[in-house]
């Protein structure tokens, strides 16, 4: 919700969204629409107008029985809506609950892949790759790839409205939309792009954020900043990547390009005191950096004939991850308070499941706590640590086990080298 | 006398807005608002259906533009001729049509309000209907005591939006009618709300024939022309109310 009204300002308001409709402007008590004054059109422009305004949803929908469509009731209903008892808040459905405490919890979250499967032996094949460089060498067993109909939008789009669904979260509801894309390089940006396709009000911000692999992480931790430093009270959070696309050019090497797949997942955060109550995930401290070091293990730049550049170390690359991940998980051990045998599950970033592999053998982690979805989809980057998220959060929740007890450590990093991790619980 | 096939059948007050396509050149077609001898509305008990055929007599006409598709009449005959949906919406993607609002009446769109609906200057649209794909669409209800009105959201090709279009489509109208008496009195704002955008919505969306006609109202305060939801495809099915 918006800033706080008094009765003055709240009829200033009134009048002002009425004056947009209607010159001159009767007076505060005619009942706008039965004196005709306003036709009905007008009239549920002047409510849009003030939702607008205010930040109130669905304002005076359903309109009360026995109430004249005056401004003064208007500006009545803006000031009830405004100042409610300390506490206390008005649902989207109209009705009171009490106000939420600053935690931020997970209440829905979904992902979606490319539609179409590609074996690695497929990849090899096609790529002119050694036998077996992509199923023995990396771990992955396939890729999951875009189909023509798809793209970070299509994507995007599936993955938001199934985490909207289980979150029974409105579309009208959302404050904010965080989305974070690598492989989306075009103006209106991928928020805004993907803010339209959802048709998300126009009072609800969008907002893009970089960090590739680590994008979501980085994501996360922007959104859960804004809900905490504003009234706003629900943020879509949302990572999609159509490397398939990006990455088909002569330039770029076939070992690189085979260890990508597509795909897009959607988070539904909320600002609420229930979380506990209902079981849900609260989203805890965060932690990032840039070691600057490891910057030319992997760099993907637009050349100057418009093509791919892509440089790639994937040795140096896949030792530095390894140390970083590592590093990460003991200190998200410091911020938790909690030992890494006590997490439940680690949704990490993979480049491959052979640096899964090898970093759950370094990091003293149990691989059956770590969701290693890179085995059959390939490395989705910012996406990857995501669909890893929503798989620990459905088996935590078929489990039955408890959000007082349950523990999720997430870590990231990307070219740079950009590092960042947070945890659930 | 000339023939049309019936494309809009708009609710307009306590009477009923009518346009109707005929070809105009190659393989085009044009859209064509039969005006009855008095005002601009139909009777409500107008016997025409979407996509059945009438004829008319054209009587002298002075058009106001953006509606420049008026035509006075004598009345409306049927034909006997009658598309189903599919055929309909395949003419109608050959009549006028646009990917982005600008194309829709030939000049910028202006709202007032953020997330509020949408007007052009009656002095810079070229035309007061077209059609358009949308990628998306969402439903908001606005209820009082006495009335309902329904709203339309969408996404058309080009990315852009339309915000709080009314759906003035009888069709649509009408089932909302039916809706609305099978629903019980509590909480029947977030019913609908459930109904529409969660049962109704995806139907809409898996359709091959997704298609609006966007219409404009008469030019009134400041020659605003509002943006109206005149028909949107796929039509309603009855077989949809079954589930309430």
């Amino acid at each position: 919700m918006g800033p706080v009204f008094d009765m003055e300002s709240a009829l200033a308001t009134a009048r002002s969204s009425v004056a947009n409709k209607l010159s001159p402007l009767s007076n505060d008590d005619a009942d706008l629409v039965a004196t005709g004054a306003l036709d009905s059109m007008a009239w549920v422009d002047v409510l849009v107008g003030i939702e607008s305004a205010t930040g109130i949803h669905d304002l005076g929908n359903p309109w009360p029985e026995n109430r004249p469509k005056s401004i003064r009731v208007l500006a009545e209903m803006i000031h009830e809506a405004q100042n409610l008892p300390a506490g206390e808040e008005v649902r989207a459905d109209g009705r009171l609950q009490t106000r939420a405490d600053g935690r931020i919890s997970i209440a829905g979250w979904a992902y979606s892949l490319g539609s179409r499967i590609m074996s690695a032996e497929q990849i090899e094949r096609d790529l002119g790759l050694p036998l077996h460089k992509i199923r023995d060498g990396a771990g992955i067993h396939s890729v999951c790839l875009t189909v023509e109909t798809e793209d970070e939008l299509a994507l995007a789009q599936r993955a938001s409205e199934i985490a909207l669904e289980m979150a029974d979260v409105s579309i009208e509801n959302i404050d904010l939309l965080v989305a974070t894309s690598t492989t989306f390089l075009a103006y209106p940006s991928f928020a805004a792009s993907l803010h339209s396709r959802l048709l998300l009000p126009e009072t609800s911000g969008a907002l893009d954020v970089g960090g590739a692999c680590a994008g979501l992480i980085y994501s996360l931790s922007v959104a859960k900043s804004l809900l905490s430093m504003s009234s706003q009270a629900v943020a879509l959070v949302v990572a999609s990547e159509v490397h398939s696309r990006r990455l088909n050019a002569p330039d770029v090497p076939g070992e690189f390009r085979g260890l990508f797949g597509d795909g897009a997942c959607a988070l539904v955060l909320t600002k609420g005191g229930d979380a506990e109550r209902n079981g849900k995930l609260s989203l805890r401290e965060f932690v990032s950096g840039c070691s600057g070091t490891f910057a030319s293990s992997l760099g993907v730049k637009v050349t100057a004939n418009g093509s791919l550049g892509v440089e790639f170390k994937g040795e140096q690359l896949a030792h530095a991850a390894l140390t970083q991940m590592d590093r990460i998980i003991g200190t998200l051990e410091t911020l938790s308070s909690k030992p890494r045998n006590e997490v439940d599950y680690f949704a990490l970033h993979q480049p491959n499941p052979r640096v899964v592999e090898i970093l759950a053998e370094r990091a003293k982690i149990s691989l059956d706590r770590v969701p290693v979805i890179s085995r059959t989809s390939g490395n989705l980057g910012s996406v990857t640590c995501g669909v890893s998220l929503c798989q620990a959060l459905t088996s935590l929740r078929a489990n039955g086990v408890q959000s007082q007890t349950s523990l999720i450590f997430m870590a990231a990093v990307a070219p740079g080298l950009i590092w960042g991790g947070t945890y659930w619980n | 006398m000339r023939e049309l096939i019936l494309s809009d059948i708009t609710e307009m007050g306590s009477g009923l807005c009518v346009i109707g396509i005929e070809p105009a050149c190659e393989d085009l077609f044009r859209s064509i608002r039969p005006i009855p001898s008095r005002g601009f509305a139909w009777e409500r008990s107008l016997p025409h259906q979407r996509g059945n055929g009438v004829r008319f007599a054209s009587r002298p006409t002075s058009v106001s533009p953006p509606h420049i598709e008026d035509q006075n009449t004598f009345g409306l005959q049927a034909s006997g001729r009658c598309l189903n949906e599919l055929e309909l919406v395949g003419i109608l993607q050959r009549a006028e049509v646009s990917e982005d609002l600008e194309g829709l009446f030939g000049c910028g769109l202006h709202a007032d309000t953020n997330g509020g609906n949408a007007w052009v200057d009656a002095s810079q649209a070229d035309r007061s209907i077209c059609g358009c794909l949308y990628r998306n669409l969402r439903f908001l209800v606005f209820m009082d005591p006495s009335r309902i009105t329904l709203r339309g959201r969408l996404v058309l090709t080009s990315g852009e939006t339309l915000n709080s279009l009314p759906v003035v489509d009888r069709e649509w109208r009408r089932f909302m009618d039916e809706v609305m008496q099978r629903l019980a009195k509590a909480e029947r704002h977030i019913d609908l709300d459930r109904y529409l955008n969660r049962f109704i919505r995806p139907k809409l969306l898996q359709a091959l024939h997704r298609f609006a006609r966007i219409g404009l109202a008469r030019p009134g305060n400041a020659h605003k022309c509002w943006l109206m939801l005149d028909s949107l495809f796929p039509q309603p099915d009855a077989s949809w109310l079954d589930v309430l």
